[in-house]
């Protein structure tokens, strides 16, 4: 891989909440094309390396972070854990999607608008605009359209799983971090968030975390198996072809 | 053995689920049976015409009008300086303080809530004497004086429930913020603050409850029996339970006692509707956070 295919490059990075070791010395490169999933067995560290990536570890107590982790915006790139590297625009930058749908328990619209207006200033015409772009490139447009003004929490799972997506899209991302997004949703709303990305990772490079070995075959690039804390071992597109294959190799990673 | 012991602890929260609400009732019955006769408009404003005296063109001297504009001013004016501080305070603490200095600064508010109201009166009372005493030798006992006391008394409530609401907050909604690109503050402004309003409501309740009925901060801070309505803050001034205390104590009758009934009653009621006046304030600002643009 050459560096100009790289949007994120980790150097030893090690994660310790009050003393415990959760990530050690992880090195991790990953693409600007395709759908990087990290899988390994509970505890191994997945969630926190995702929230390393946007920093969003050191909003809890007595995190520690140690490593190095470079990141490419506009072609330039930033040392996201130098000393005075602001971090909110870091979090913009890298967007975030949990587990559980966390939306606003606001109307739609706010939950554009008040991420849109404090951080980026933007006004209400600027809303209106990046609301409607990042709600038809979330396929929720159609669904939601007329009832805009009405609260969030109105909306099924799957919906507002993807009106977390388009608000995250609507800061105009280059990355999206996906913490098991469809670890809570039924099955249609799973394949409609699938097939979602699918899309989406034609225009920005993903980093996510998976549950499902069925899931990640189907929509990987790339597979990064942490155990304990450190990466295990990586696939290729090509290794998950076949099911039978790649359920022995992880299984030989378990 | 451990059923009968489910069943004991059943009928025990039983009796207290049942117990609490019913000695209210007993409470307000007993309060309405002796003092439900004496409401009229002659306790409220004795010889002077209602229209007259809530417009201020005729004093009142036998009712508890002024009274009942003594305690609301003085909760207006205590919540009106204690709110904003108590709330950042709990701000501070949940979200900001950290380590050694958080812990201080938490034992000072136990300490400040574990002291008794007739200190915070004598408090008071010693700084207007040196007040007197140095820069201000006018200096008198006021409503003034009365609604700091009473502000610095129902701190801690405001601080606490404010610092319990913001620290029960899911996770899940406090990385919204975060996670989206805003600041601390702007996270704890648009998101923090809105979405634990309700716990916050509650220690507003408290506090007013408690600044309309506390009578030991303003014995020795500028209550009087008899003043009429202050017209400045630096005035004396009237209160209910300062009221219903004195006409307690100096009955001589036993007309003069339900009268303090009738006062206690409309203490109920005038608290009852602070609470009601919180609550609609509250649900309107949540709902105009969730729903306008």
């Amino acid at each position: 891989m050459s560096e100009s295919d790289i949007t994120i490059e980790i150097e030893r990075l090690s994660v310790q909440f009050g003393g415990r070791t959760v990530l050690h010395e992880i090195d991790l490169r990953v693409p600007t094309d395709g759908i990087t999933v990290v899988i390994g067995p509970s505890g191994s560290g997945k969630t926190t390396l995702l929230r390393a990536v946007n920093r969003l570890n050191e909003c809890f107590p007595q995190c520690r972070t140690s490593g190095r982790m470079r990141f490419r915006l506009d072609g330039e790139w930033v040392e996201a854990y130098a000393d005075g590297y602001p971090v909110e625009t870091l979090r913009r930058k890298a967007a975030m999607v949990f587990q559980n749908p966390n939306v606003l328990p606001t109307s739609i619209e706010k939950n554009f608008a008040v991420p849109l207006r404090s951080v980026l200033d933007c006004s209400t015409s600027e809303i209106r605009k990046r609301m409607e772009r990042a709600l038809r490139e979330a396929l929720l447009y159609e669904e939601v359209k007329d009832r805009l003004h009405d609260s969030a929490l109105t909306l099924s799972g799957g919906q507002q799983q993807r009106l977390c997506l388009a608000r995250a899209l609507a800061l105009e991302p280059a990355v999206l971090l996906l913490d098991e997004p469809t670890a809570n949703l039924d099955f249609i709303a799973t394949q409609k968030v699938e097939e979602l990305l699918g899309k989406l990772k034609d225009r920005y490079s993903i980093l996510a975390v998976s549950h499902s070995l069925g899931q990640t075959r189907r929509i990987a690039d790339r597979v990064v198996v942490l155990r304990e804390g450190k990466i295990a071992q990586t696939f290729e597109r090509e290794h998950l072809k076949d099911a039978a294959v790649f359920q022995k190799l992880v299984e030989e990673v378990f | 053995m451990r059923k009968s012991f489910d069943r004991v602890f059943l009928w025990f929260s039983w009796a207290a689920g049942v117990g609490v609400p019913a000695v209210v009732l007993v409470l307000i019955g007993f309060l309405l049976k002796h003092g439900a006769g004496t409401l009229s408009m002659e306790l409220l404003f004795g010889d002077a015409h209602w229209w007259d005296a809530v417009t201020g063109r005729q004093p009142v001297f036998d009712g508890l009008w002024p009274a009942i504009v003594g305690t609301l001013l003085l909760v207006a004016g205590a919540s009106l300086i204690a709110l904003p501080v108590g709330v950042a305070a709990g701000i501070y603490l949940a979200e900001y303080a950290r380590g050694w200095w958080a812990r201080v600064f938490s034992l000072c508010i136990d300490v400040l809530s574990g002291i008794p109201s007739i200190i915070m009166g004598l408090f008071g009372f010693t700084l207007i004497l040196a007040l007197r005493r140095t820069l201000l030798p006018e200096a008198t006992d006021c409503l003034l004086l009365a609604m700091v006391c009473i502000a610095l008394l129902v701190l801690p409530y405001l601080i606490r429930t404010t610092e319990t609401a913001l620290r029960g907050l899911p996770d899940s909604l406090r990385l919204i913020g975060p996670s989206l690109g805003l600041s601390h503050w702007q996270s704890i402004w648009h998101v923090h603050l809105p979405c634990s309003s309700r716990g916050i409501l509650s220690g507003v309740i408290l506090a007013v409850g408690r600044a309309a009925e506390d009578t030991a901060v303003i014995m020795l801070t500028g209550v009087v029996a008899n003043s009429g309505i202050p017209g400045h803050l630096t005035d004396k001034f009237e209160a209910l339970p300062f009221n219903i205390f004195y006409l307690t104590a100096e009955h001589r009758t036993v007309a003069q006692l339900d009268q303090a009934f009738g006062a206690a009653l409309v203490l109920l009621c005038l608290t009852g509707g602070l609470f009601g006046l919180s609550f609609w304030l509250q649900r309107s600002l949540e709902k105009r956070w969730a729903l306008r643009r």
